[in-house]
């Protein structure tokens, strides 16, 4: 995949190494996605709903929340962006509480966030913002680059496509499997005999598995050479995967 | 705790935390060191990590960590925030490396059916 991108210059310079190509491709795309209106936000509601994200760790809410032995004792309202001013209460929560502590979500806390308004589509498409664009952030830190900026959103309306074939009891959210895939889906999923939940995960927003597919063709390996242990790059397989399963564990992530 | 990989035994338990040897991963130890300093919000210890680290990687290496890392902010992200459960493959591979590890203590492990920790 190549992106449209052309426009969206990232600057590497801070690392003082060369960054691969297709990490580049992956962080422009990312970006090029983030400022166009999605499925159910408009592009500058996905940008509010990034800077929000981006802005969490330093919100006083959430830090309580994470030193907190439960995420669900400390009260009160997040420290807002500018640009998150004008998020329902529900989106803002999702953006922060994703960001910050996504190991202690609980399906209880995801029920109470649609029933205070927010549908299952919105829900997913903000969560393939903030998960997105926690990648990027985190790969920039670990390099030593600062963030890239969030560029200006483009114009648009928000598609509200749903996908035909969602199937919901699977996952707290809707999903879409492969052998469901059909219209404008029918390619969504590559031709592996497995496609883990993680890769179906936000099928309900198709835009962020194609995204996803592409940050972990990048970042970590593509889906057919996933079960190839002799599969690495400049690290070999073990060292990905050690490093993979800490920061997993650290992020408290059971899957 | 130890596990195979590719018939190579490896040590798990530096995923828990530093361990103090590289258990049978290359620069595992660290490895391990710059993850939890990236993780950490310790700038102080990043800095100090990531020149650790440029003395054992090259710098391709060294981009391909910070890209595992980026990837797996996504992916853990994902799956919680969806409530994906386990594929029924990898659980039943993955019991006894579960076990050893404790995972259950995390509170996404209750999207995965309880039967899925019986050996397949």
């Amino acid at each position: 995949m190549v992106s449209s991108a052309g426009d969206l210059a990232l600057d590497y310079s801070a690392a003082g190494v060369p960054v691969r190509d297709d990490l580049r491709d992956a962080h422009r795309t990312l970006l090029d996605g983030l400022r166009r209106p999605g499925c159910w936000f408009t592009s500058a509601a996905r940008l509010a709903i990034a800077t929000e994200s981006r802005n969490a760790p330093h919100c006083a809410l959430c830090r309580e929340r994470k030193a907190a032995l439960s995420p669900e004792q400390p009260r009160g309202a997040h420290e807002r962006t500018r640009a998150g001013r004008d998020l329902p209460d529900a989106v803002v929560e999702v953006a922060h509480r994703v960001r910050t502590d996504s190991g202690r979500l609980s399906r209880a806390w995801f029920e109470r966030t649609l029933a205070s308004g927010l549908d299952e589509g919105p829900y997913v498409e903000g969560v393939g913002v903030v998960t997105m664009l926690a990648g990027l952030d985190y790969f920039c830190r670990a390099l030593g680059v600062p963030p890239f900026p969030l560029p200006p959103p483009l114009p648009g309306a928000p598609s509200r496509h749903r996908p035909a074939g969602l199937r919901s009891g699977i996952a707290w959210v809707p999903i879409l499997a492969p052998e469901d895939a059909s219209g404008p889906e029918a390619d969504l999923y590559d031709a592996s005999p497995m496609i883990p939940n993680i890769a179906r995960a936000l099928s309900s927003v198709p835009e962020f598995v194609r995204l996803l597919q592409h940050m972990t063709r990048s970042h970590y390996l593509a889906l057919a050479d996933m079960s190839n242990p002799a599969a690495g790059r400049a690290i070999d397989r073990m060292q990905i995967e050690l490093v993979a399963a800490r920061v997993s564990a650290l992020n408290e992530c059971f899957y | 705790m130890s596990g195979s990989f590719s018939g190579v035994s490896v040590d798990l338990s530096a995923v828990n935390g530093p361990t103090g040897d590289d258990g049978g991963v290359a620069h595992g130890v660290r490895l391990v060191a710059f993850v939890d300093a990236v993780m950490s919000g310790d700038d102080a210890a990043l800095v100090r990590e990531r020149a650790a680290l440029r003395s054992k990687l090259t710098d391709e290496a060294r981009v391909d960590t910070c890209a595992t890392v980026g990837a797996f902010n996504v992916v853990d992200r994902i799956a919680d925030a969806t409530g994906i459960p386990l594929d029924a493959g990898m659980a039943a591979m993955s019991v006894a490396v579960r076990a050893e590890l404790g995972l259950s203590r995390f509170a996404s492990a209750a999207n995965t059916p309880a039967a899925a920790n019986t050996p397949g």
